[in-house]
This record gives structure tokens, C-alpha cells and sequence, in this order.
């Protein structure tokens, strides 16, 4: 570990984490703007289901590098040939958590938003999608962690991220830059999911004391309390 | 009007045609004359009151929001629609505190009261409830109920209440449809007409073994003859009290303080052992068990006191507790004998139709489809 090669090229590792940042979040984002109305369809309509968490599958198996490359002619050496493939797989688990989400809203509030006359559109968008907040987050946690680490694999075809430090570092036998990339890798996985948690504590206040009172629960005398007071 | 049959009967598909959650396959269901197939299902539905089992509030909103759903659908605004959301917190006893808070804090009454709350909210003229209490424990079920009838004493509403409880219906029913399974109406009575004339085997059989206590519970305990004579107060002397019990030829005494609030029950064998000149004051005394209110509570009530009760005597008291008299098997029985012989008695035909039901004084009207009314 040569520790001096971080602060000579701060400049550059700056660059590939926020070029891996966007790499990352974009497909996870389009991934929910694809999955919030494909996963509503699929409530709606229930045979619409199997086929489509079948498709998504698929999707997820093809290997990532392949899809790069098949994309190439189409959209060259471009961060569009990253964006997509990552959106696709980020389907995968995005359809799914949409899908769950909204039927998790329990029977008898979806019911009593009827009784009181609410539209199927405004039941939807004030009741059911909030509820379903957050399984849907959590789903686009694991969507935005596994977007950023795969955004990685676009420097294979010279899409510029991290990546680059992996394959540098190989190239040049100087294991540092490796190590540097998988350290920011996981930082910024880690600070993209941070901001999700962040964000469903903001959107779903009504969970959020929930959290507080079952914290003050597991506060107990005798087990961490007393080692703090310690 | 309350629905109530055996499960499956078709007691919650027929209150959900009132507002369009089931659409009926034939028959007509008219609200202030007109068909509701007519009308908007949701704009329909804003104008319906609906309360179910478990509240069904939504877990995402706090108190004063999910009390100011309808409000808000209907463009109140938002100020005045949290301001009717207040008011009626109040009309149902929940705390303001609460007005901040999410339903998963409550306890399950109290979301009960926020369910009947929101159905309250934009003042409409019909209430749709189906099994409201069935999901909280009888102690809160009982107040509830006697706050549902407490509110309409107020708002007169049409209201349409779903239970499997008789006694429920019984309880807050003005009019009581009881339903066969098959979805076919068994009778459509008011309750006391229902449990003194079940029109066949299947309602007699449902009203249960005891319908004929039950029925007490729709004869005030007014009624009743209260001996007074045996009440004495505890400053009397064991002599005087000797001689009240001997003029009066009855076992037992009520003492009473000062204020004339009951202290317990003192017998004739236990008077003779006293010294002749001590008070009753220090006399040891039976307790008196419960008291009926001879104002508000019914016959039924004034029995149950006396079945309790060790001396086979109850003490009828007035709102305030203090001591109006007491009753025996004696008294009881001219009293319910007398009640029963003044109800009407005569079995009435079954009937198919249950038009201008419900609550005196509504403008909204149900006519429910004829006998064989669809339960699918």
C-alpha cells in the first residue's frame, strides 16, 4: 500500500467515483420510473405477473459485459451502453418490491379509501403508492448498491468509472489503485444507501416514531443502556 | 336499522349495495327516492358514512387527516376541514392530543372512535357500519355502543349497522333485520316485537334460549314498586330498627349514610344480637352489592342486581347513587308481569320488504330488494 499515490491523484479518483456515482444511480432511478407503472399494471392486472417477474429474470441472468456488447452498435462506447443493461437488471428487483409494496396495503384501508369515495387513481396515488413506500425503497436500495458496483464493468468497453482503477492496477502489477477503487466502490455504495434510508425515514414519517419507540424498547437495563451509563 | 345473521348470510353484501361496493343483480335500492344505480359510485360513496370492523384507517396519515379524509375529497379546505376533524374527536371522546398522532398508536378502540369520527366527517345523512365493534373487547364494545347510540340521540342519522352479536342488535337496533343463510330476510322487526314474536323456528332459535331476559331489557326498571319502608338510615337505633323490620315483616334492612347513599344490608337475626340503644352506624352490615339506576336501567337490569345479590334483594338508586328503594323476586314479578301483559303480543307477518326503516327523523330512505335479495 502506497499511501502517497492517493493525495497525488485525488483529482482522478474524484472524477471516476462521481463518474461510478452517476453510473450507478441513473439506472437505478429510470429503473423505478420503469417499474412503478409496470409494477401498477401488474396489480391491476394479476396475469400480467408471472410473465413479466419472468422476463426480468431472465434479463438479471444475462451476464453484463454481453449486453454491453451487443449494445454497442447501436449506441457505441457511450454511458448509454452502461445505462441500459444496468436499468434492465435493475428491474429485477425493483418490479418485484413494487409489486409487494402494494399489496402489502391492507385489505380494509384499500376498502374503507373505496367507502369514502376515493377514485381508483386517487386511491392509488394517496394511499396505496405511499404505503408502499417502503418496501419499494427498499428494493431501490438494493437496486442502486448492485447498479454501482456493475457500473464498474463499463470500463471493460471504456465507459470511465472505478473501473478503471481495478484494470489499471492489474496492468500496472500495483495492487494500491486496486485497493483504492474497492475502497470507494464501497463508500459510495455505502453513502447512496445511507440516502435512501434517509430519504424513507423523510417520506414515511408515520413509520418513523414506530422506530423510535421499538429503539427505547430495546434499551433495557442491563443490556446496552447500562454499558453507555458505563 | 341492524342486519345480523350467521356468517355468509349476506348481511355485509347487502350494506355494501347501499353504497355501490356490490352492485345488486336485480331489485332497486332507493336513497331519498332515487336509485342509487344512477349516481356516481364515488360521489356517492362521499355522501355515505362507512365504519368497518378493524377501522381500516390509513396508517400513513395522522389522526386529523384520516378524520379529514372526506372533507378534503369534497374541497373543504384544509383549515376547515382540520377544524371539523376536532369537533368531532370531541363528539366521540378522543383526546386533542391525539389529533397529531398515527393510528398504529392507538389502541383499538380508540381507532375505533377514529373510524366513526371519519364517517361522521362531512355530515352525512347515511351511516354505513359493518361489525364496528366486533374487533375490541366487550368492556370497550359496550361503551362504544352506548356512545353510537349516545351520537345519534344528536344527529339522527340513517344508520345501517352489520353485526353476527344479537345482543348488539338488540342493543342499538331501532329495527332489526334478521337475515337466514341464503341471503333471505327471516324478519324485519323492532327488538322487543322480535324477542316477544319470533315469527318461526329459525328466529327463535337464533334469539336464544334466554330471549325472554333479554326482553326485559326494553322495560324501565321505573316500573318497578320500590319498597321504601325498609330503608332506614344509620343513625337509627337497633331498637327502632327492630321495630321498622318488624312493621315492614320483611328479613332485611337497607342501611344508609347520612346521604342517604346505600351502606350495606343488616338482617332481622343480627338486629337481635345488637345492644337496643347502639346506632346502626357500627353494626356490621352485608354489602350491597349492585344497584340498578331506577331512571335509565331496565327490568333486566333490576332482576341481574337481585340474582347477584346474597339477600335476593337489589338496591334501586337514582343518577346521583343515592338510595330510591328496593326490590325483590316479589316486586319483580308483579312488575314484569305487568309489562309483559301491556306489549303487544301477536306474532306479525314475516315481513319482505324494510322501507323508511332506521332512525326517526332522516331524510334518507334504503328499501332493501324483495325476500329473496341476492347474497352473491
Amino acid at each position: 500500500m502506497i499511501w502517497s499515490y492517493i493525495p497525488a491523484n485525488a483529482a482522478l479518483i474524484r472524477q471516476l467515483t462521481i463518474e461510478n456515482a452517476v453510473l450507478g444511480i441513473v439506472p437505478a432511478v429510470l429503473g423505478l420510473i420503469i417499474a412503478v407503472p409496470v409494477g401498477i399494471a401488474c396489480v391491476r392486472w394479476g396475469w400480467l405477473y408471472p410473465p413479466v417477474l419472468s422476463s426480468t429474470s431472465v434479463l438479471y441472468a444475462l451476464p453484463s459485459l454481453a449486453l454491453f456488447i451487443v449494445l454497442i452498435p447501436y449506441t457505441g462506447l457511450t454511458d448509454t451502453t452502461v445505462i441500459i443493461p444496468l436499468t434492465l437488471f435493475s428491474l429485477c428487483v425493483l418490479v418485484p418490491n413494487v409489486v409487494d409494496g402494494l399489496r402489502s396495503v391492507p385489505e380494509p384501508v384499500r376498502q374503507a379509501a373505496t367507502a369514502m369515495g376515493f377514485g381508483a387513481l386517487r386511491r392509488l396515488v394517496q394511499v396505496e403508492l405511499p404505503l408502499a413506500i417502503p418496501v419499494i425503497i427498499a428494493g431501490l436500495r438494493v437496486a442502486t448498491v448492485s447498479s454501482i458496483s456493475l457500473a464498474s464493468v463499463g470500463q471493460l468497453i471504456g465507459v470511465s468509472s472505478l473501473g478503471y482503477l481495478f484494470i489499471d492496477g492489474l496492468q500496472r502489477d500495483f495492487p494500491t489503485e486496486l485497493y483504492v477503487g474497492f475502497v470507494m466502490v464501497i463508500i459510495l455504495a455505502l453513502a447512496a444507501d445511507l440516502v435512501l434510508v434517509l430519504a424513507r425515514r423523510l417520506l414515511t414519517p408515520w413509520q418513523r416514531r414506530d422506530a423510535r419507540a421499538e429503539l427505547r424498547v430495546s434499551v433495557r437495563p442491563g443490556t446496552l443502556g447500562e454499558g453507555v451509563v458505563r | 336499522m341492524v342486519f345480523v345473521g350467521p356468517s355468509g348470510c349476506g348481511k355485509t353484501t347487502s350494506l355494501r349495495m347501499i353504497n355501490r361496493m356490490v352492485d345488486p343483480t336485480e331489485g332497486r335500492i332507493l336513497l331519498d327516492d332515487r336509485d342509487i344505480r344512477q349516481a356516481d359510485p364515488a360521489k356517492l360513496r362521499r355522501g355515505i358514512g362507512y365504519v368497518i370492523q378493524h377501522a381500516g384507517l390509513f396508517p400513513h396519515r395522522t389522526i386529523e387527516d384520516n378524520i379529514a379524509t372526506v372533507p378534503l375529497l369534497i374541497g373543504w379546505g384544509r383549515q376547515k376541514a382540520r377544524q371539523r376533524a376536532h369537533e368531532l374527536m370531541d363528539l366521540v371522546s378522543l383526546d386533542p392530543a391525539m389529533a397529531r398522532r398515527y393510528p398504529h398508536q392507538l389502541s383499538g378502540g380508540q381507532q375505533q372512535r377514529v373510524g366513526v369520527a371519519r364517517a361522521l366527517a362531512a355530515d352525512p345523512p347515511v351511516l354505513l357500519m359493518d361489525e364496528p365493534f366486533s374487533a375490541v373487547d366487550a368492556i370497550v364494545r359496550a361503551s362504544l355502543q352506548d356512545e353510537l347510540l349516545h351520537i345519534q340521540e344528536h344527529l339522527h342519522k340513517t344508520i345501517v349497522l352489520v353485526t353476527h352479536d344479537l345482543e348488539e342488535a338488540i342493543k342499538v337496533g331501532d329495527r332489526v333485520a334478521l337475515f337466514r343463510p341464503g341471503g333471505t330476510l327471516a324478519q324485519v322487526d323492532v327488538p322487543d316485537r322480535l324477542l316477544a314474536a319470533p315469527s318461526d323456528d329459525y328466529v327463535a332459535g337464533f334469539l336464544g334460549f334466554d330471549r325472554g331476559i333479554r326482553r326485559l331489557s326494553f322495560f324501565p326498571a321505573s316500573a318497578l314498586n320500590l319498597e321504601t319502608d325498609t330503608v332506614v338510615p344509620d343513625r337509627t337505633t337497633v331498637a327502632e330498627a327492630r321495630r321498622v323490620a318488624k312493621d315492614s315483616g320483611q328479613p332485611w334492612l337497607l342501611v344508609t349514610d347520612t346521604e342517604r347513599l346505600p351502606r350495606g344490608w343488616i338482617s332481622t337475626a343480627v338486629l337481635e344480637e345488637l345492644p337496643a340503644a347502639a346506632t346502626l352506624s357500627q353494626a356490621p352490615l352485608s354489602g350491597y352489592g349492585h344497584t340498578f339506576r331506577v331512571a335509565s336501567d331496565s327490568l333486566r337490569a333490576a332482576l341481574d342486581a337481585t340474582v347477584l345479590s346474597a339477600t335476593s334483594r337489589a338496591v334501586g338508586v337514582a343518577d346521583d347513587g343515592r338510595v330510591v328503594g328496593v326490590t325483590s323476586y316479589d316486586r319483580l314479578r308483579t312488575a314484569i308481569h305487568a309489562a309483559v301483559a301491556s306489549a303487544p303480543q301477536e306474532t306479525t307477518a314475516q315481513e319482505t320488504t324494510a322501507q323508511g326503516t332506521t332512525a326517526q327523523g332522516t331524510t334518507a330512505r334504503e328499501s332493501t330488494a324483495q325476500d329473496g335479495m341476492s347474497a352473491s
